[in-house]
């Protein structure tokens, strides 16, 4: 009898929580939370978690089921499988390398249940045509069309490449060649480099011997700083330096102000852009995780609150769908619009900032509309 | 221009290359060892200096006062508890004992400093000395550069003039014959070790002013390190002197003429054609393996 009394008492309690309301909707969120991009990851991991904590606070019920793919395409598409078979969630946010996400968005018609693509950068993942992957960040062609668009208005003549050699550089510089050739610009040097090395001087005494207006660096964390010290000593001074994303977006590289003073970079997202609620995202983060949100942890929360908010006024995945495509959005990202373009398929058209170092502070410099600083050019020491 | 900036960079990189090739080729003459770890005692070295600039603010060039003799210690214990277990084993358990310990090595710093590499900024890291015809040689470099000369000097004449330096040679040329000798190899095993440690050491805060400090760092000399000591001759304290000059040059060259993404093929390229004409490397013994 006392055995029986406590199994109904455990099931009762079991089911306490499905009658107090209804089902919270569920939403799966793929991440890098270990492996190589763990440091992202982490802000990513931060900026869904805001987002989530605000939204419930307003009373919109959520159920966020996380997945770890640790970099890997492989877990990722077992972990987009295990939450659209198992979990039943009706829409999935991630992953974050581009490798991941690519692999993913390639099976998400196949089960119809929409990807959200927060911050991957691979033209590829919106470009074949799938109906449920949608994608929020600017994909990689943007990164130098807007560098290189920052500095069209003050003539440049001829561009330098330095870059690493990897997926992201190769990939990086050969849209960046493209669109310096559609400005005009003559190419006096190409450098691909092996990461990791300690001696760049040879490869950047060559591009000094070229005297390049610009210079276009694609480089991951620490060989950016190498690179930029190693440019200094030689004496190199361009009118420019444009780093492509990466090792020249980070606080660590902005803190070496004897080097990083005057480097311009492309970013999607910084805090003292004017999009309506940045600063105070910014500020918010800063008194949560004691550091200063990457353009990665605004990407997750917008991404995340768009996926939420549109998701609690469907009720399967092809409502949700439909409500994404036809839905507009104005948060910490701007304007978002999923729309078809020049190839690309649910793609936000999201205008990408150019951000200049200055004295240790990444500053807004361009497009004009969404910045308060002025571009300083030429470059100097 | 080009030739003397690319000669003069390569050298000053090679010196410091040569630094961590004469620690791992002291071990393997003296001990018979191929010390895997290597790498990972020089990430140790960079870390060393690292924090003795953050925390304690001193230089990492006179850090090194404390860091010679903090990593001597720390090699001479490692061969206490751990190398001279397997000295007269197979060289694939000396080989796998090595990694292992390099492996415990890198994952702790992993543990403890985490993956975020970090940078050592001194005042003087992106100074340089400019010369007539635009050559301009990197202050950093340059002073690890003499210092690894001193080093070199001080360790020779220590080898070939001292009781336990003449010891440790006459260990390397022959151990039986050394221990028949009244010679205690046991002893110099350590010592070796110590001083191949303490030399790993000095090659990663030497490093570290112009590099970026990781826990995988060393992994990226451990490489350079084999091929300086195998190009040099194993064993042979002046041909890892020479080797790593060479191979310092033959990189800066060949990012020179060819394209750094080709440098790590001419300097392989180079290493087989060494061994393939002169198996036992360049100032090698004829007769040794």
């Amino acid at each position: 009898m006392k055995k029986k009394l406590v199994s109904m008492v455990a099931t009762a309690m079991l089911l306490l929580p499905l009658l107090g309301h209804a089902a919270p909707i569920k939403i799966g969120f793929i991440n890098s939370i270990t492996g190589k991009e763990a440091q992202i990851g982490e802000n990513l991991t931060n900026g869904a978690a805001m987002a989530i904590e605000e939204l419930k606070a307003k009373g919109i019920q959520v159920e966020l089921i996380k997945e770890d793919d640790g970099g890997d395409p492989k877990n990722a598409l077992a972990a987009y499988e295990k939450l659209v078979t198992r979990d039943g969630v009706i829409g999935v946010v991630g992953p974050y390398t581009s490798g991941s996400a690519n692999v993913v968005a390639s099976r998400a018609d196949q089960y119809q249940v929409p990807l959200l693509v927060p911050a991957a950068a691979k033209e590829d993942i919106t470009m074949k045509g799938y109906k449920n992957v949608f994608r929020l960040n600017a994909p990689a062609n943007v990164y130098s069309s807007v560098l290189m668009s920052a500095v069209a208005a003050y003539k440049p003549k001829t561009i330098a490449y330095v870059y690493a050699a990897t997926d992201f550089g190769v990939s990086t510089v050969k849209t960046a060649q493209e669109n310096a050739a559609k400005m005009g610009l003559k190419e006096v040097a190409n450098e691909k480099y092996q990461q990791g090395q300690p001696d760049y001087r040879p490869s950047l005494a060559k591009v000094k011997a070229a005297n390049p207006d610009l210079i276009f660096l694609v480089s991951y964390d620490a060989d950016a700083i190498l690179l930029m010290r190693q440019a200094k000593e030689i004496g190199l001074t361009p009118k420019a330096f444009l780093g492509a994303g990466a090792g020249y977006t980070t606080a660590q590289f902005a803190q070496q102000t004897e080097i990083s003073n005057l480097v311009v970079s492309a970013t999607q997202w910084t805090d003292d852009v004017n999009w309506p609620g940045a600063a105070d995202f910014a500020r918010r983060y800063q008194a949560k995780y004691s550091k200063e949100p990457s353009y990665h942890a605004a990407c997750a929360y917008e991404a995340m609150k768009i996926m939420v908010v549109t998701a609690s006024k469907s009720k399967t995945p092809t409502q949700l769908r439909a409500g994404l495509k036809a839905g507009s959005w104005n948060g910490i990202l701007g304007p978002v619009k999923f729309a078809d373009y020049s190839g690309f398929t649910n793609q936000n058209n999201h205008p990408m900032l150019v951000q200049q170092i200055i004295n240790g502070k990444y500053e807004t410099v361009y497009p004009a509309q969404f910045s308060k600083k002025k571009l300083i050019y030429p470059f100097t020491r | 221009m080009f030739f003397l900036q690319s000669l003069l960079s390569g050298i000053l990189t090679g010196g410091v290359y040569a630094l961590a090739g004469i620690g791992m080729s002291l071990v393997f003459g003296v001990m018979n060892i191929s010390n895997f770890a290597h790498g990972d005692l020089m990430m140790l070295g960079m870390y060393l200096a690292y924090f003795a600039f953050t925390l304690l603010h001193i230089d990492p060039y006179l850090s090194l006062l404390l860091i010679i003799p903090t990593a001597f210690l720390f090699g001479f214990i490692i061969e206490k508890l751990f190398i001279h277990r397997i000295i007269n084993h197979p060289h694939q358990n000396q080989i796998l004992l090595t990694i292992g310990l390099g492996l415990i090595m890198s994952n702790s710093a992993l543990l403890a400093f985490t993956s975020d590499p970090k940078i050592l900024t001194t005042t003087y890291s992106s100074s340089a000395f400019h010369f007539f015809g635009g050559i301009s040689l990197s202050v950093p470099l340059l002073l690890s550069f003499v210092i690894t000369c001193g080093i070199i000097g001080v360790l020779f004449f220590f080898l070939s003039k001292s009781t336990t330096g003449l010891a440790l040679w006459a260990t390397s040329q022959n151990r039986e014959a050394a221990q028949l000798m009244g010679i205690n190899v046991a002893k110099m095993s350590a010592i070796a070790f110590g001083l191949g440690t303490a030399l790993a050491a000095t090659a990663g805060a030497l490093i570290a002013p112009t590099y970026y400090i990781h826990p995988m760092a060393g992994h990226t000399f451990l490489l350079k390190a084999f091929t300086i000591c195998v190009l040099g001759g194993l064993g042979s304290v002046i041909g890892a002197g020479v080797g790593g000059v060479i191979i310092g040059v033959v990189e800066s060259m060949a990012s020179t003429y060819l394209s750094s993404d080709w440098k790590d093929v001419v300097v392989f390229i180079i290493f087989l054609a060494v061994l393939l004409l002169r198996p036992q490397g360049l100032f090698g013994k004829k007769g040794e393996q």
